[in-house]
């Protein structure tokens, strides 16, 4: 081996180092204490919802009933969590379309808690309450989405690292989904493609 | 992270950070040059909103882009398309207790003729709610023959930009593709009575078909599409947050 490629070499082992370390230990936002996680998920398709590994994709514009297509991640009990991903709308012919989901999963309670969804022309808006909360969802654009679910406190979510909404929350079992999901006043089609999806808790 | 590897950690930051980083390349920047043509400055304005300002000449770029991440190595997000003229940009109600990345790039790529639409009176109706809309999603349109050039020159400026009204709230724009290497199309509009354009779609590269459906006060505006290519990156600038203040959120 060269030199100079004994250098590049080296320069790359130490950069995939540097990459790993940082990664460890500054992937997660606000103060720290958190353990990185790996919740299961069930895949849920109904309608017209099609789920290709992280692209969701509603292929009709069929206006009532079901139409989703949707990660479902596990139930969590208390403690304080937190969501990390990157969404991109390639293609919406439609409209209102649900994209990150924290539903209460308490037996008396059990229902959508909070719905970041997407209006055609890129407004995203927290489906309870209609707050916009960003004009980021353009076509095409990749948005980034931080929650931190403080069961029993508070939930907060972040867009493009900027605080958009904030909500009391109750106690009890909450669990997470993304996806593309007809709202009750949406329809399709829209396809949405995830990325860097990331979970920790403390 | 035992006391070696973070030892060695340290180190390695060390030196990157003394390159400004830019030696590790990133996922999304292969090919990227490791200059800088564009000096970035970042001041925390309150303990959870930075401003951002640049300065530098970026000759014949189209403007520039602004992003951020919260870890060295990114994911980079892509906060706005800044016009050339704009020199600062605030980010506010950040993350708090946070570390915080910035750049910015400028970037290039020559923009068609612009076409005028003026679209007929009336909201998206239920039934046009309904429709499938299969003409909307971004594709290629494979054409023979077309004559292609470096997506920075002006040889690769898009011809032929046609808008086909759809409906009283949708437009299909086709276009003929003249640039290689491209990292994607913008699709930009300017609706009447603003000054500028400003991004409408962020397209992948090769697409010369795509649906826009319009908001209302896109009833009469101009559109053009331009290839996209990415110049130097600033240097890296960086802040952390502080504690959120009682009141925000």
């Amino acid at each position: 081996m060269s030199t100079k490629y004994r250098v590049i070499a080296g320069i790359s082992a130490a950069c995939g180092l540097l990459l790993a370390a940082s990664g460890a230990a500054h992937a997660e936002v606000e103060p720290g204490g958190w353990s990185s996680e790996s919740p299961g998920f069930k895949v849920q398709e109904r309608g017209c919802g099609q789920v290709d590994n992280l692209t969701f994709t509603l292929t009709c514009s069929t206006a009532s009933g079901d139409q989703r297509a949707e990660r479902r991640y596990d139930t969590y009990n208390g403690g304080t969590h937190q969501f990390e991903g990157y969404f991109r709308v390639t293609s919406m012919g439609g409209t209102r379309i649900s994209l990150k989901q924290t539903f209460n999963d308490t037996d008396g309670d059990a229902g959508p808690y909070f719905m970041l969804a997407v209006e055609r022309g890129g407004r995203l808006y927290a489906v309870h309450g209609g707050d916009t909360l960003s004009n980021a969802g353009t076509v095409g654009a990749t948005v980034r989405v931080n929650t931190v679910h403080d069961v029993g406190e508070e939930h907060r979510t972040y867009i493009n690292g900027s605080l958009k909404h904030t909500v009391d929350s109750p106690g009890g079992s909450f669990y997470d989904k993304f996806g593309a999901y007809r709202t009750s006043s949406g329809n399709g089609p829209a396809t949405v493609v995830w990325s860097n999806v990331k979970f920790w808790r403390k | 992270m035992s006391g070696s590897v973070r030892a060695l950690a340290a180190a390695v930051l060390a030196v990157a950070g003394l390159s400004g980083i830019s030696g590790c390349a990133s996922p999304d920047a292969p090919r990227e040059p490791r200059t800088t043509g564009t000096v970035l400055t970042v001041t925390r304005v309150s303990p959870v909103d930075a401003k951002l300002s640049w300065h530098g000449k970026a000759p014949g770029a189209a403007g520039r882009i602004v992003e951020f991440a919260t870890e060295p190595r990114g994911p980079w997000t892509i906060l706005t398309y800044a016009p050339l003229s704009q020199t600062t940009y605030r980010h506010p109600d950040l993350i708090p207790e946070t570390h915080f990345s910035y750049r910015v790039r400028p970037y290039y790529g020559p923009a068609s003729r612009p076409v005028d639409v003026a679209l007929p009176k009336g909201a998206f109706t239920k039934a046009e709610q309904q429709e499938e809309h299969t003409w909307a999603p971004p594709r290629t349109i494979r054409r023979a023959g077309v004559r292609t050039s470096p997506a920075r020159g002006p040889a690769a400026t898009p011809t032929d930009l046609r808008a086909k009204i759809m409906h009283a709230n949708g437009i299909r724009f086709t276009w003929t593709d003249h640039a290689e290497g491209e990292r994607g199309y913008l699709l930009e509009d300017r609706p009447r009575g603003d000054d500028s354009f400003r991004p409408v779609a962020v397209l992948d590269p090769d697409i010369n078909s795509f649906g826009l459906i319009t908001l209302p006060n896109e009833k009469r505006a101009s559109y053009r599409v331009r290839p996209v290519t990415y110049g130097e990156r600033s240097n890296i600038a960086r802040l952390t947050t502080g504690e959120r203040p009682a009141g925000r959120g």
